[in-house]
């Protein structure tokens, strides 16, 4: 295979992390530049190099390319990469959707550029604020565009977060405990599940926002509906902080570790209180709403949540400083890099103070002060996950970084950073988000432009160092750090396609790696240890020695080296070579040996195909090639899927892994509930804004104003007769599988399939009387854009018609497959398709009441 | 088959619900004009449909045989939903 197609093609999750990391790099630099532009513009004050919607515009894709596709994916590349290597497993649970999740990501971001050309970018602020980000406010197909982009882009998340999820508590090795996942992985496993619920919710926001550019309804240009977008964005959006945060928490913590020799200082209450911020941070979205029109009691009770959630981050500073007091510093790059971090969030987290307390809000608000503080927690995430660059590039590439240049790397970039964002702090004065400000206050904001250009710089330093060291940096065996603990360690650099030599084991307290194949016809995997290494399973103790010992440490500041450092600083996984060659991934069946598969070709074709699909949709209204597009798009996506379908990907489960507590429910299962899961929240964002937009113009006016007569309760009974059989005609195909009947099995499919058609005929008979009806109240008919009613009601159950043909296309694949006497032997495929469809059964059981009778 | 007449019994029983439903509209308790009984319709008709849910996610879904964590997991998203709706709502009243 050539060096150029193998990228396009694999799965490996190695491979992918990769990918993911270069991209955000690229967008990195994209939205760097966009920020110089924008500190040129503030040499002084007024009119400068940008035009003033120029200045909007690189404002806020400054904002989003670095809140979106910079600092997320490019901890995910680390995610990708490492996750796996962590918990001891081969590859991902879902191989080809990882693939699939990169490629969205990919030409999401590339349709954000595409956006630039089609007469100007999204110019609203990365919080895309209504009403200015509604078409009257913003006509250019590229703000329509940008919404397309970043639904794209949640697409791309929620198959990772699934993913994650699945693989995390499936696949870890066996006697790894959830509790004794390493640092970066908890860090992981708490971002996905932010990530899960959050961008759900923001997904639920931006599907509206399109349907407003696209079909011209009205939510937020409606009484509430400026509130009603701050509530979505800030649901998902205060989360988001810690969603990017996390990730570079646990690389802190790995490299705190690593670089003390010294384990983090009370790890549980570390994690602990990691668990705490992840749910608490889902009850303090309303802090970003103090000025709004929101009522004194929850303002109130908003602070107290918000300048609550300091509280567990003070113990993991804490404990960060205390871990340093207690071990012995080595001050590499990464270190380095990692208390830099620390330090730039204490300053973030403390100005943060400011910003939760109602009062003081009041007066920062609308300030350079908010745009500082900011940047302080951001950045300094950022600040995290360069330290993981250092730290883990011996890993990915097998060779050393220049410690000098990463060293000057670091001087250039924490100088540049501070020159530029303290100031802020000094002119907090300066409005937010436009270039002019009080005269009194520019040579605060040259400082900080020069050093903005400084922080520019020090990544030229960067790029020259990690492609200079890639080619001829010294050579590093597997493990270049002293006290090093994670399992990453203990495999070559980089590590081979299957990870580990055999198959890796924590039963005996440390780990280990059997030589019995992982899968086996029956299953079983009684493989005796054949070497053992000494990372812990929680990735703490750092120490060569087996926990028993590691012993004590009372003189308070040693670690322990014996049987770890003689051979120079790569002691801590030594032996690993003398493993057995790799066996993971192979399966018995049948007498044949069945080896993983590592490639495919669809996830790309599916995510080119959407984005062809989005580029066209943006502009479908306005004619001209947009439609065309759309059609490619329609066709090619319909080719990708077809054959990602069809395609034969074998993918082993392990079977000799902890799996609590998703033990026997196995990996498709969990993902498909997973997805639900999210899926639940995004027709809760959508049943959300209904029921707030029906409390902001008053629950019972809205029937009397904006309903017609002629909307009844009769259709809406019709319909979830018609859902409700199709539902037992599903579970009677299991009953059929059950049976061994073929015929049961496509008969009950072709019933659902015939129930669910007449769902949709219903409904559209049903849609095409109230478009027509012509009374006193409505002389227009009851369309789309009438009144917030019809929006609410046409968006929302246009939505669930919409998870209604997805199931009735899965449908037209399943019944043919059925008639060739398939889900006999293996009733899943029926039970993962019954399990979505029950779903959308259960959120039309809602959707009834609330918009047919109540 | 035991579960045949299972899957049956709910079918029948999800229909009479939904049928409930739709017979409280037409006794004139959803009557917009008159909050006292209003409400209590809106309770009696939300409540089936959280029965009904239940049901369909407990017996179709299978919920009732897999381990207690996947039923957690989709309430998870539920909580999640609920909170940010009612604390939405009750921020503009």
């Amino acid at each position: 295979m050539s060096s150029v197609k193998r990228w396009f093609v694999t799965t490996n999750h190695k491979d992918i992390g990769i990918l993911y990391t270069i991209t955000a790099l690229f967008f990195l630099v994209l939205g760097g530049v966009l920020a110089m532009l924008m500190r040129v513009q503030l040499w002084s004050p007024g009119a400068g190099v940008l035009s003033a919607g120029a200045y909007n515009q690189a404002v806020s894709a400054h904002g989003l390319l670095m809140v979106f596709w910079f600092i997320s994916p490019f901890a995910f590349g680390f995610a990708n990469y490492l996750v796996p290597l962590q918990i001891g497993a081969d590859d991902l649970a879902f191989p080809r959707l990882n693939a699939m999740s990169y490629w969205a990501y990919l030409f999401s971001g590339l349709l954000f550029i595409a956006s630039f050309f089609q007469g100007g970018t999204f110019d609203g602020g990365w919080t895309m604020y209504a009403p200015l980000n509604l078409p009257t406010y913003m006509p250019n197909i590229g703000g329509t565009t940008v919404v397309l982009a970043l639904i794209m882009f949640i697409a791309a998340v929620t198959m990772g977060s699934v993913n994650f999820l699945t693989t995390m508590y499936r696949m870890r090795a066996e006697g790894l405990r959830m509790r004794d996942l390493p640092m970066f992985s908890m860090s992981i496993l708490l971002t996905v599940w932010m990530m899960l619920f959050a961008f759900a919710a923001l997904l639920a926001a931006l599907m509206i926002l399109a349907a407003e550019h696209l079909f011209g309804v009205t939510y937020f240009s409606a009484e509430g509906g400026t509130l009603l977008w701050t509530h979505l964005f800030w649901f998902f959006g205060h989360p988001e902080v810690y969603i990017v945060f996390f990730p570079a928490l646990g690389i802190m913590a790995e490299c705190f570790q690593t670089f003390t020799g010294q384990r983090i200082v009370g790890r549980k209450w570390f994690v602990l209180a990691m668990v705490l911020v992840a749910l608490q941070s889902f009850v303090v979205w309303m802090h970003h709403m103090f000025l709004t029109g929101i009522n004194l009691e929850i303002k109130t009770l908003f602070m107290v949540t918000t300048i609550g959630i300091s509280l567990p981050f003070d113990l993991m500073v804490f404990s960060l400083i205390y871990t340093m007091i207690k071990g012995r510093i080595r001050f590499t790059t990464p270190f380095l890099f990692s208390l830099g971090a620390l330090i730039l969030f204490i300053i973030g987290g403390i100005t943060g103070v400011f910003l939760g307390a109602v009062v003081l809000d009041y007066e920062f608000r609308g300030t350079y002060w908010v745009v500082a503080h900011f940047h302080y927690v951001m950045v300094g995430g950022a600040t995290g996950l360069f330290a993981g660059v250092y730290y883990w590039f011996p890993k990915m590439t097998g060779r050393m970084y220049d410690e000098t240049l990463g060293k000057l790397h670091f001087a250039l970039y924490f100088v540049g950073f501070n020159l530029l964002y303290f100031p802020l702090f000094v002119a907090w004065e300066t409005p937010r988000r436009v270039f002019d400000y009080a005269p009194g206050l520019t040579s605060w904001h040259q400082v900080a432009s020069i050093g903005g250009f400084v922080l520019g710089a020090s990544f030229l330093v960067m790029f020259y160092n990690l492609f200079k060291s890639m080619a001829v940096g010294e050579e590093v065996g597997d493990n270049p750090w002293e006290y090093s603990t994670t399992a990453e360690w203990a495999v070559s650099s980089p590590p081979p396609l299957e990870n580990f030599p055999g198959k890796p084991s924590y039963a005996s307290g440390e780990l280990s790696f059997r030589d019995e194949p992982e899968l086996t016809a029956d299953g079983s995997g009684d493989g005796k240890p054949v070497v053992s290494v000494s990372p812990r399973s929680d990735g703490g103790v750092a120490s060569g020695a087996s926990e028993t010992s590691s012993g004590p440490r009372s003189d308070g500041g040693s670690v322990r080296t014996e049987g770890a450092t003689a051979g120079g600083g790569t002691g801590l996984v030594g032996g690993t070579g003398t493993a057995t060659p790799a066996a993971a991934g192979t399966a018995t069946t049948h007498g044949e040996e069945r080896h993983a598969d590592h490639a495919s070709f669809w996830p790309f074709v599916v995510c080119f195909a959407g984005f062809l699909t989005f580029l066209g949709v943006s502009g479908i209204r306005s004619g001209g090639v947009y439609p065309g597009l759309t059609a490619v798009g329609a066709v090619l996506s319909a080719v990708g899927f077809v054959g990602f379908a069809n395609e034969s990907f074998y993918v082993p489960e392990p079977t000799v892994a902890e799996q609590w507590p998703f033990g026997g429910v196995e990996n498709m299962k969990l993902g498909m509930w997973t997805f639900l899961a999210s899926d639940v929240v995004l027709f809760g964002g959508f049943v959300g804004s209904y029921l707030f937009l029906r409390v902001a113009n008053g629950w019972m006016h809205w029937h009397h104003a904006f309903i017609p007569e002629a909307h009844v309760t009769f259709p809406g009974l019709v319909n979830t007769y018609l859902l409700l059989a199709s539902s037992f005609a599903v579970v009677l195909s299991l009953v059929a599988a059950h049976r061994n009947s073929s015929r049961g099995v496509v008969a009950s499919l072709t019933v659902t399939w015939l129930l669910g058609v007449g769902f949709l005929i219903n409904k559209g008979m049903e849609w095409q009387h109230l478009f027509h009806i012509s009374t006193e109240a409505f002389p227009n008919g009851w369309a789309v854009g009438t009144n917030v009613a019809s929006s609410t009601f046409y968006l929302t159950t246009g939505l669930h018609g919409a998870h209604v043909i997805v199931g009735l296309v899965m449908l037209l694949y399943m019944i043919p497959r059925a008639w060739r006497g398939a889900y006999l032997d293996d009733d899943s495929s029926l039970e993962y398709f019954g399990l979505y469809w029950h779903f959308v059964d259960i959120v039309w059981l809602f959707l009834f009441p609330l918009f047919y009778i109540l | 088959m035991s579960r045949f007449k299972l899957y049956t019994g709910i079918f029948v029983v999800l229909m009479a619900l939904s049928t409930t439903q739709a017979l409280v509209e037409r006794t004139g308790l959803v009557d917009f004009d008159a909050p006292g009984t209003y409400w209590t319709a809106f309770g009696v008709i939300l409540a089936l449909s959280f029965v009904k849910a239940t049901f369909v996610a407990t017996y179709y879904m299978h919920l009732r045989w897999e381990p207690r964590s996947v039923t957690y997991l989709f309430l998870g998203g539920l909580f999640v939903a609920l909170a940010l709706t009612t604390a939405a709502a009750y921020s503009i009243l």
